[in-house]
C-alpha cells in the first residue's frame, strides 16, 4: 500500500538533491536543472496531498499546473540570461558573476 | 498744499542728479559735476521758499506732510517730511555747505579720473543727509542715516587704490555701525510702545509722559531708548569713546572732510538729540549723560587739538571737541544754543577745512611745523582760514562767539559750576588751538621750499569767501529786527521763544579767555620769547598721552585682537568643532560608518545568496512549526 507518507520521502528527497545541486555546483546550467528538480518535487508533493486529502475537487493539481507553466517561463528567462552571460565573460560558472556587490 | 510742500524736490533733486550722474556721467565727463551741483543748487533756492512759506504760515509751526510709503501686518509706515525752523536751517546748512564744497572740488578734484563717482557720491550724500533732516519717521530717518553713514565711507576711502584711505573707511563704517545698532534698538523700542514709526505721535506721546498723563510710552522705556538713541548719535558725531574714525577720515579727499565735519554726518548725530529733544525732555536724567559726554569729549578732544601737528587732524579734533560742546548744550537744555553753535561752528568749520585742502594742494603738505609765512603767499586762503579760526576761537563779533556764550549761559543756568568751569576751559582751549594752527601755518618765516608756492584758483578761493562772510557775520542773527524778526531764538526754539541773553561776567571771562589766548600763542609759538619748555618738561608724560589721543586706537586694538578675536575663535570653533562636526556631520558620518561595515554583507556570490534564503526560509518554517504544534 501506498500511502501519502511514501510520495512526501520521494518528494522530500528529489528536494534535498535539488537543494544540495543549487548550493554546490558552479555551473549555472547545473544549478537551473537542480532548481527545476526542486519544482518538481513540490509538485509531486502538492499532487498528491491533493489526491490523498481533498480527491474531490483539483486545487492541488491546478496549482501544480501553474507550477510547471512558471518554471517553464523562469527556465526560459533563466536560460537567455546564461546565454548573454556565456557571449559577454565566456564562462557560466556563478563564482563570476559577483559585479553586483559593495 | 503751499510752498512748504515744496521740501521734497530739495533732497530729489539731489537724488536725481545722482541718478543721472550713475547713467551718463562714465560717458560725458563734464555733465557729473553740473548735474550735482545745479541740483543742490535748486535745494538752496528752494531752502528759501520753503522758508517763505513757513514764516507765512506760522513762522515757529511743525508741518508734516506724509503719504502713505506701505503697509506691514496692521502698521502703515508713512513717507513724509518735517517741516519746521529745525529742518529748515538745518536743510539751509547743509546745502549751502555742499554747494561750497562741490564747487571747491571742482578744482581741487580736477585732474581726478574718477571725478564722476566723486560727484555721484556727493550728489547722494546730500540727498541722505537732507531726508534726515526732513524725515517725519523714524524708519525713513533710519534708513536715510546708514546711507549717510554708506556715503561718507564710500568718500572717506576714494582713493581706494591707497591702503591708508581703505583702513580710514572700514574704521569709519564700522565704528559708526556699531553705534547705528543701539540706535536701531531704540527706535524699535519706540516703536513698540508708540505703534508707530511717527515722530509726531512719538513726540506727542513723550509730552504726554513729561507731563505726567496717561501716555503709550512708559518711562523705563523711554529712558533705555533715548539712551540708545544718544549712543546712536554718539557714533555719527564722534563723541567719546565712538571718536576715534574723525580724526582718521582726514585720509579722504580735503573738501570731503570739510562736507563730512560741517554739514554732513557729524552733525546728524547732534541733529539727532535736538530732533527727538521732546523724548530726551521726558528724561533729565539722560540729559545729564548727554552733557557729561558732551563735556568729556570736549575737553580730551581739545587736548588732542593741543598737541597734534597735523593741520587737518588739528581740525578734525576741534571738531570732536566743538561736538563735544554741542551735545553738552543740548544736555544742559541749550536747544537753540546748540542748532545756533551747530550752523555757526557748520560755516567756520567747513571754510578752514576748505582753506586747509587749499594749502595742501598748493604746497603739497599738511603738517604746520613745515608751514609759517604762507599769509605772503597766499593772502585770501590765509585771511579767511583766520576769520575761520578767529570765529571758532570765540573772538567777539565773529559767528562762533555769540554762540559760545550762548551755551556758556545755558551751562551756567542748568549744570553746575564744573560744568560751567569746563566749558570755559574748553572755550580758551580751542583759541589756544585755532591760534597755534593759524600762526604756525601762516604767520612768522616763509620757508624756502615754499617760496614757489602760489595762491590757489578762483574756484577754490570763491567758496573760501563765501564761506568766511557767514562764520564773520551770522552771529548777528541773535539780534531781532524791527521787521518781525526776533532774532534766532525767536526761530528755533524749544517750547519756549528765548531772547538774546548776555550775561556780562561770563560773556566777558569767555572774551578774555579767548583773547588772551590768540594773545599768548604769539611769543609762544612764532616769536619764542614765551618759553614753557620748563614747565612742560614736568609735563611730558601728559603731553605724550595727549599725542596718542589718550591711547584710544591702543586699547581698541588691544580689545579687539585680545578680546573680540579671541573670543570670535572660540566661538568659531565651536561653530566648526561642535554645530558642524558633531551635530550636523555627526548623523551623516555615523550612518555613513554603519552603512560601510553593513555593506560587506553583499558579496555578491549567487551562492551565498542561495544559503542566506535557505537558512531564512529553514528559520521561517520551523518558526511557524513551533508555534502550530506548540
Amino acid at each position: 500500500m501506498i500511502t501519502l507518507v511514501h510520495f512526501q520521502i520521494v518528494s522530500a528527497a528529489l528536494f534535498s538533491i535539488g537543494l544540495y545541486g543549487v548550493m554546490a555546483r558552479r555551473s549555472a546550467i547545473l544549478i537551473l536543472m537542480s532548481i527545476e528538480l526542486m519544482l518538481n518535487a513540490v509538485n509531486i508533493n502538492l499532487v498528491a496531498v491533493a489526491s490523498f486529502l481533498d480527491p474531490d475537487r483539483f486545487a492541488g493539481i491546478i496549482i501544480a499546473i501553474f507550477v510547471i507553466t512558471v518554471a517553464a517561463a523562469e527556465i526560459g528567462l533563466a536560460l537567455a540570461i546564461v546565454l548573454r552571460m556565456f557571449r559577454n565573460r565566456a564562462t557560466i560558472n556563478v563564482d563570476h558573476m559577483d559585479l553586483m556587490k559593495w | 498744499m503751499g510752498l512748504m510742500e515744496l521740501a521734497w524736490i530739495i533732497p530729489a533733486s539731489s537724488f536725481f542728479a545722482f541718478v543721472g550722474i550713475i547713467t551718463f556721467g562714465r560717458r560725458i565727463p563734464f555733465v557729473s559735476p553740473m548735474l550735482s551741483i545745479g541740483a543742490i543748487a535748486i535745494g538752496c533756492i528752494l531752502v528759501f521758499v520753503v522758508l517763505v512759506g513757513r514764516i507765512k504760515v506760522d513762522p515757529t509751526g511743525i508741518d508734516v506732510f506724509s503719504r502713505k510709503w506701505f503697509e506691514v501686518g496692521g502698521t502703515e509706515l508713512m513717507l513724509g517730511m518735517i517741516v519746521d525752523p529745525l529742518s529748515i536751517v538745518m536743510v539751509a546748512l547743509v546745502c549751502f555747505v555742499a554747494l561750497m564744497v562741490q564747487v571747491y572740488s571742482l578744482s581741487y578734484m580736477k585732474h581726478d579720473p574718477k571725478l564722476a563717482w566723486y560727484y555721484a557720491i556727493h550728489a547722494l550724500f546730500a540727498t541722505s543727509m537732507l531726508v534726515v533732516v526732513l524725515a517725519d519717521n523714524f524708519l525713513l530717518f533710519y534708513v536715510a542715516w546708514e546711507l549717510v553713514g554708506l556715503c561718507s565711507y564710500l568718500l572717506i576711502g576714494f582713493w581706494w587704490e591707497k591702503r591708508e584711505p581703505v583702513e580710514a573707511a572700514k574704521k569709519a563704517f564700522i565704528t559708526t555701525r556699531i553705534a547705528d545698532v543701539a540706535l536701531l534698538v531704540g527706535i524699535l523700542l519706540l516703536f513698540r510702545e508708540v505703534g508707530s514709526f511717527s515722530m509726531k505721535e512719538t513726540f506727542y506721546q513723550a509730552q504726554l509722559l513729561a507731563a505726567g498723563e496717561v501716555s503709550a510710552l512708559s518711562s523705563g522705556t523711554t529712558t533705555v531708548s533715548a539712551l540708545l538713541l544718544f549712543i546712536g548719535a554718539m557714533g555719527k558725531s564722534a563723541q567719546i569713546p565712538f571718536h576715534v574714525w574723525l580724526p582718521d577720515a582726514m585720509a579722504g579727499p580735503t573738501p570731503v572732510s570739510a562736507l563730512i565735519h560741517a554739514a554732513t554726518m557729524v552733525v546728524a548725530g547732534v541733529y539727532l538729540v535736538a530732533r527727538t529733544f521732546v523724548v530726551f525732555e521726558a528724561v533729565p536724567d539722560v540729559l545729564l549723560v548727554v552733557s557729561i559726554v558732551g563735556l568729556v569729549t570736549s575737553l580730551l578732544a581739545s587736548t588732542m587739538a593741543l598737541v597734534n601737528t597735523d593741520l587737518k587732524r588739528i581740525l578734525a579734533y576741534s571738531t570732536i571737541s566743538h561736538l563735544g560742546l554741542m551735545m553738552l548744550s543740548l544736555g544742559a537744555f541749550g536747544y537753540t544754543a546748540a542748532i545756533f553753535h551747530l550752523v555757526a561752528h557748520g560755516f567756520s568749520k567747513a571754510l578752514l577745512f576748505l582753506g586747509a585742502g587749499s594749502v595742501s594742494h598748493a604746497s603739497n603738505q599738511t603738517d604746520i611745523r613745515k608751514m609759517g609765512g604762507l599769509i605772503k603767499v597766499m593772502p585770501i586762503t590765509a585771511i579767511t582760514f583766520g576769520i575761520g579760526a578767529l570765529s571758532l576761537g570765540g573772538i567777539p563779533i565773529f559767528a562762533g562767539f555769540w554762540s559760545k556764550d550762548e551755551i556758556l549761559i545755558s551751562v551756567f543756568n542748568h549744570r553746575n559750576f564744573l560744568f560751567l568751569i569746563g566749558t570755559l576751559f574748553v572755550g580758551f582751549l580751542s583759541a589756544l588751538y585755532m591760534a597755534r594752527a593759524f600762526y604756525l601755518a601762516f604767520l612768522g618765516d616763509l620757508k624756502n621750499e615754499n617760496k614757489a608756492v602760489s595762491e590757489s584758483p578762483m574756484l577754490m578761493t570763491g567758496p573760501l569767501i563765501f564761506l568766511a562772510i557767514p562764520s564773520l557775520l551770522f552771529g548777528f542773527s541773535v539780534f531781532g529786527s524791527a521787521e518781525g524778526y526776533g532774532g534766532i531764538g525767536r526761530f528755533i526754539f524749544f517750547e519756549n521763544a528765548e531772547n538774546f541773553h548776555f550775561n556780562l561776567a561770563l560773556g566777558s571771562i569767555s572774551v578774555i579767555l579767548a583773547v588772551a589766548a590768540f594773545g599768548i600763542s604769539k611769543p609762544m609759538y612764532i616769536t619764542k620769547t614765551l618759553n614753557f619748555d620748563k614747565i612742560k618738561r614736568y609735563f611730558n608724560g601728559l603731553i605724550n598721552v595727549c599725542e596718542r589721543g589718550y591711547y584710544f586706537d591702543q586699547v581698541y586694538e588691544w580689545c579687539i585682537t585680545r578680546i573680540v578675536l579671541v573670543s570670535s575663535g572660540f566661538i568659531a570653533w565651536l561653530d566648526r568643532a561642535v554645530i558642524n562636526d558633531i551635530g550636523v556631520n555627526g548623523p551623516a558620518s555615523s550612518v555613513a560608518w554603519t552603512a560601510s561595515k553593513l555593506r560587506l554583507h553583499v558579496t555578491g556570490k549567487v551562492y551565498n545568496y542561495a544559503l542566506v534564503m535557505v537558512l531564512g526560509s529553514m528559520i521561517i518554517g520551523s518558526v511557524w512549526w513551533i508555534m502550530v504544534s506548540g
